[in-house]
């Protein structure tokens, strides 16, 4: 693979440090911001996996990073690996509010790696982030051994996580972006992933990469992959944890975002979803942990917001929700967590007509992502309610059923955007 | 957060005062009627009001617009029958809406048949149910309230030859509630609606209802205790949700007895509020609102203040100083027809000069500051009103819904509206109206929604304590309103030029700022003064999240990505 050299020019610092850098076979690249905390440690288990599995092998560490103020950069420094130090203007609004990954302007960060890993001549890069602690000296081999080894363009990590985690990826974003793609992901905004060199090269030159400010770049790398006949695989990585000061954990900025993003991208990027059919997953379902520790869900209050948003959100669903799903949604027994159910089909259509309403920007968008939040958490209720007393089949089952409702009606979305 | 049926949900609700005469006309005589105010349902809804005050609604020969009572038990038969309350009364519970309606205590009209019966015959059993005497002389330190029309509290009357005593007009006779008969009398009007499912009275003119020799005859302890007894009984019988709203044009520290132990009022209006935020506007100084809440007393943890920038008398000014009294004349009412009695006859929009940023800074006070917002109706889309009408009528002009004949009010012939509407080019009712409103996002109307749908969000509102901030910059008003565990900052612009400002936030230091009717996210605060600016006349409501407090979660949200 030659260095790709269609991208964008580089800031002034960056070409200075790549004068003096040796190529590299691998990259790995970590976006930072103020995670002085963590990244010793993560640092720690990049060096580790690099010498166990690549020995040898030239690599380079790529610091993007958002504008710390505290230590992250010279403690990146302190690694005893080469490092590449680029800085990026974060924009302001997500340093005021940083989204749920953590990083004001992860696409920015991602596109200045990229780039560098490319004028490097990496034929592999491996993404992680900075504050998740959980990571194994493994995780590098197993997200770069299929780009090396058996010519896979993106590897996607699945990480083991109680069934009730992930409830916004696993309700609305997975079964969504696996509908859309016609391939099911299981985390699609999972922080970590593989590269291949083909695919960064593909990536780097691509003149119209997704505006800043928006969590969309991840989704539209996984776009472009899947609908341009990249290879793409998933890779069980283990537990994720994370410790950091920077992630967000407000629940209605996460959904807003989470949605937004995807929003955003059936927006832009219309060619890559459109036409797409299927759906089955590669890998089996993602591993879940054992539920030892009893379920603390308080599915009555999120009942209760989905009853608060009835009452006082009726005025923007009525502009989003065609007539009769709006009519179905309105008749849910939502008088308490007996006889609470919600319908997949029912669902997959409440997601769709949102979309639909983002596309034709039938009220404020902002408005529009945050009112769906109370609809989020009846129908998070709802699925507490269907598998509490099953087990992991049974859940992973309850997910599969969800997936296959948004495939199914995929039609509709597809016959109403225009 | 629904006001369901908690036994204080007059604490979280936005009150909307309304007189049936003047707000929809369904039956096409030209005088607004309960089947119209029915019609009118939704719009109240979909405003966010809670409670509905409907201004006096029984018989009455309306010489001083319904305050003279002269059947207790009846509808006045322009607005409709009992049949036409009790449908009015149901369809707004089904909306989760409560009533209250005016009732007047301390009088009755001179036509009515207990004032016919007591000044007909001394032997009768009304005989004594008014406050008679042989000569206009006694109680003579109590002062005369309607100046500009009465000469004495006394009024001779020829039939029974003797002098009866009224603090208002002359054909206002006062009941004389040293009868015990008077109290029952009035317990059973009162048993009489609220059997029908009223959810409580505002009462009229309440100081006033026991006089003695030697006294303002204001305020007395024999008036408490006639209340209370009002109170109790009302209790026990209805099961406490009924409630009682206070008139006590009084200062603040004087209106405090009123709410007795939490036995007595559960709310009472705060008049000398009112003025001062128009005052605090047009010097553009914090400082006569701050200073009024260093004169409002705490009250017991049941009652509630009740807020209101305007309402259907006028702008009070009995409760400031007289130097305050010449500056608002001089700043509200330059035209001498405005002026009455000791106050100003305006609604809120001309009394800003129709400014859209003064009416919504003013409707933010109203709605941020301690206590229950009641709400004129209205001045929600900004209605102006008639200087020329007399009295207090040029407030009290027909609902503006659209620009159809008559504002959208009433089919009936010009003149036969009880009113004329409103047809000046700034503020009639082609310019200002319902429909119009509707269908512009950004209008007042709309604006006016989102504030109370904001304010709905969260119980410190109605609930919370309030502590003033004491920036450098006295052209801000900054206060932090506080109700188990949840912190909100209000922060205001009394001045019509861009601000800035320094709060010291140190005490809440690690909290981060979310204003709450954009949701947007500020910047976290640290122990430095936290920086804002302020364009004019703007205000920023702030809920303090900090890590780790506020809602109890539901237990989805550490890791839902």
């Amino acid at each position: 693979m030659s260095p790709g050299g269609d991208g964008p020019a580089l800031p002034p610092d960056v070409e200075r440090q790549l004068e003096g850098t040796p190529p590299a076979e691998i990259a790995v690249s970590l976006a930072t911001y103020n995670n002085a905390a963590t990244v010793p440690a993560v640092v720690e288990a990049i060096r580790a996996g690099l010498e166990k599995h690549f020995a040898g092998v030239p690599a380079v560490l790529i610091s993007a990073d958002a504008g710390s103020s505290d230590a992250t950069v010279e403690r990146l420094a302190a690694a005893g690996l080469p490092v590449v130090r680029a800085a990026h203007e974060a924009p302001l609004a997500e340093r005021a509010a940083v989204p749920f990954h953590g990083v004001p302007g992860r696409g920015a960060a991602l596109r200045l790696a990229f780039a560098v890993a490319r004028r490097l001549g990496a034929r592999g890069l491996v993404v992680l982030e900075a504050d998740v602690t959980s990571i194994g000296g493994d995780w590098l081999e197993r997200l770069l051994r299929p780009v090396l080894e058996h010519g896979t363009d993106l590897v996607m990590p699945m990480y083991e996580r109680h069934r009730y985690d992930g409830t916004i990826t696993n309700l609305v974003l997975a079964p969504l972006v696996g509908a859309l793609y016609g391939r099911r992901l299981h985390q699609p905004l999972a922080g970590a992933r593989g590269l291949s060199g083909r695919l960064l090269d593909r990536l780097v030159a691509d003149p119209g990469w997704p505006p800043a400010g928006r969590s969309m770049t991840d989704l539209w790398i996984e776009g472009i992959t899947l609908a341009e006949g990249f290879t793409l695989r998933e890779a069980l990585l283990g537990r994720w944890r994370v410790e950091s000061s920077t992630r967000s954990a407000d629940l209605p900025a996460m959904v807003a975002e989470t949605l937004g993003g995807i929003f955003g991208v059936m927006d832009i990027y219309e060619a890559l979803w459109r036409d797409a059919v299927g759906g089955e997953a590669e890998a089996g379902a993602a591993p879940l942990l054992p539920s030892a520790e009893p379920v603390r869900i308080d599915v009555e209050r999120m009942i209760g917001a989905f009853r608060h948003g009835l009452r006082d959100l009726g005025s923007i669903w009525e502009h989003v929700l065609a007539p009769e799903t709006l009519g179905d949604v309105l008749s849910l027994p939502a008088d308490g967590a007996e006889r609470f159910r919600f319908p997949d089909p029912l669902w997959a259509r409440v997601v769709y007509d949102f979309a639909l309403g983002h596309h034709y920007r039938v009220v404020y968008r902002d408005h529009l992502l945050r009112s769906f939040v109370p609809l989020y958490l009846g129908r998070a209720a709802a699925f507490v309610i269907a598998t509490a007393r099953g087990d992991g089949a049974a859940t992973a089952a309850a997910l599969d059923a969800v997936s296959g409702a948004f495939e199914r009606e995929k039609r509709y979305l597809v016959d109403s955007w225009r | 957060m629904t006001p369901g049926r908690a036994r204080d949900w007059y604490k979280d609700a936005v009150f909307y005062e309304v007189h049936v005469k003047a707000f929809r006309d369904a039956n096409g005589d030209g005088v607004g009627d309960f089947a119209g105010l029915t019609e009118s349902l939704d719009y109240l809804q979909e405003l966010g009001v809670d409670c509905l005050w409907i201004l006096p609604m029984y018989a009455s020969p309306l010489k001083d617009d319904g305050y003279d009572i002269s059947d207790f038990y009846t509808v006045h038969p322009s607005y409709g029958t009992l049949e036409d309350f009790q449908k009015f009364l149901d369809a707004a519970h089904a909306r989760d809406m409560r009533v209250i309606t005016d009732l007047v205590v301390n009088h009755t009209s001179d036509q009515h048949p207990w004032f016919q019966a007591s000044r007909s015959d001394r032997a009768s059993p009304y005989a004594d149910y008014y406050v008679w005497n042989d000569s206009p002389n006694r109680f003579a330190d109590a002062r005369v309230i309607f100046v500009d029309t009465e000469k004495s509290n006394w009024t001779l009357d020829p039939q029974r030859n003797e002098y009866y005593w009224h603090r208002f007009f002359s054909h206002q006779p006062d009941l004389n509630y040293d009868n015990p008969a008077v109290r029952q009398a009035m317990l059973d009007v009162m048993r009489f609606w609220l059997d029908r499912g009223l959810d409580g009275f505002r009462c009229d003119a309440v100081p006033y209802l026991i006089e003695r020799e030697g006294t303002s005859c204001e305020n007395l302890p024999e008036t408490h205790a006639v209340l209370k007894e009002f109170r109790s009984v009302i209790d026990r019988e209805y099961g406490g949700d009924r409630i009682l709203l206070a008139e006590a044009n009084q200062w603040p520290e004087d209106v405090r007895p009123y709410f007795g132990d939490g036995d007595e009022f559960h709310m009472a209006f705060h008049f000398p509020l009112m003025p001062r935020l128009y005052l605090g506007l047009h010097l553009e100084d914090s400082r006569p609102i701050t200073d009024i809440f260093t004169h409002t007393p705490p009250i017991p943890s049941p009652c509630q203040w009740g807020l209101f920038l305007r309402n259907h008398d006028e702008l009070t000014l009995e409760m400031v100083t007289n130097e305050e009294r010449a500056f608002m004349y001089y700043a509200y009412a330059r035209d001498r027809e405005m002026k009455l009695n000791l106050g100003i006859r305006r609604r809120l929009a001309p009394l800003v000069d129709n400014d859209r940023r003064r009416i919504e800074l003013l409707n933010c006070l109203l709605l941020t500051l301690p206590g229950s917002p009641i709400i004129y109706y209205g001045d929600e889309i900004g209605m102006g009103d008639n200087v020329y009408l007399g009295d207090r009528n040029g407030v009290r002009t027909p609902m503006q819904w659209s620009r159809d004949r008559h504002a959208g009010f009433s089919r009936a012939e010009a003149v036969e509206l009880f009113l004329p509407v409103i047809t000046d080019p700034v503020y009639g009712y082609e310019a200002v109206n319902v429909a119009a409103q509707t269908r512009q996002p950004a209008s007042l109307l709309n604006t006016m929604r989102r504030l109370l749908a904001a304010r709905r969000k969260s119980p410190v509102f109605g609930r919370g304590s309030i502590d003033f901030l004491r920036p450098h910059n006295a052209r801000i008003l900054a206060y932090v309103r506080r109700y188990e565990g949840e912190t909100l900052l209000i922060v205001t612009n009394l001045s019509a030029a861009p601000q800035p400002v320094e709060l010291d936030l140190a005490r809440f230091a690690g909290a981060t700022p979310i204003e709450m009717l954009g949701d947007t996210v500020f910047p976290t605060i640290r122990q430095a003064p936290y920086f804002l600016s302020l364009g004019p006349h703007g205000f920023y409501w702030f809920r303090l999240d900090r890590p780790g407090d506020g809602d109890e979660p539901y237990g989805i949200e550490a890791t839902p990505i």
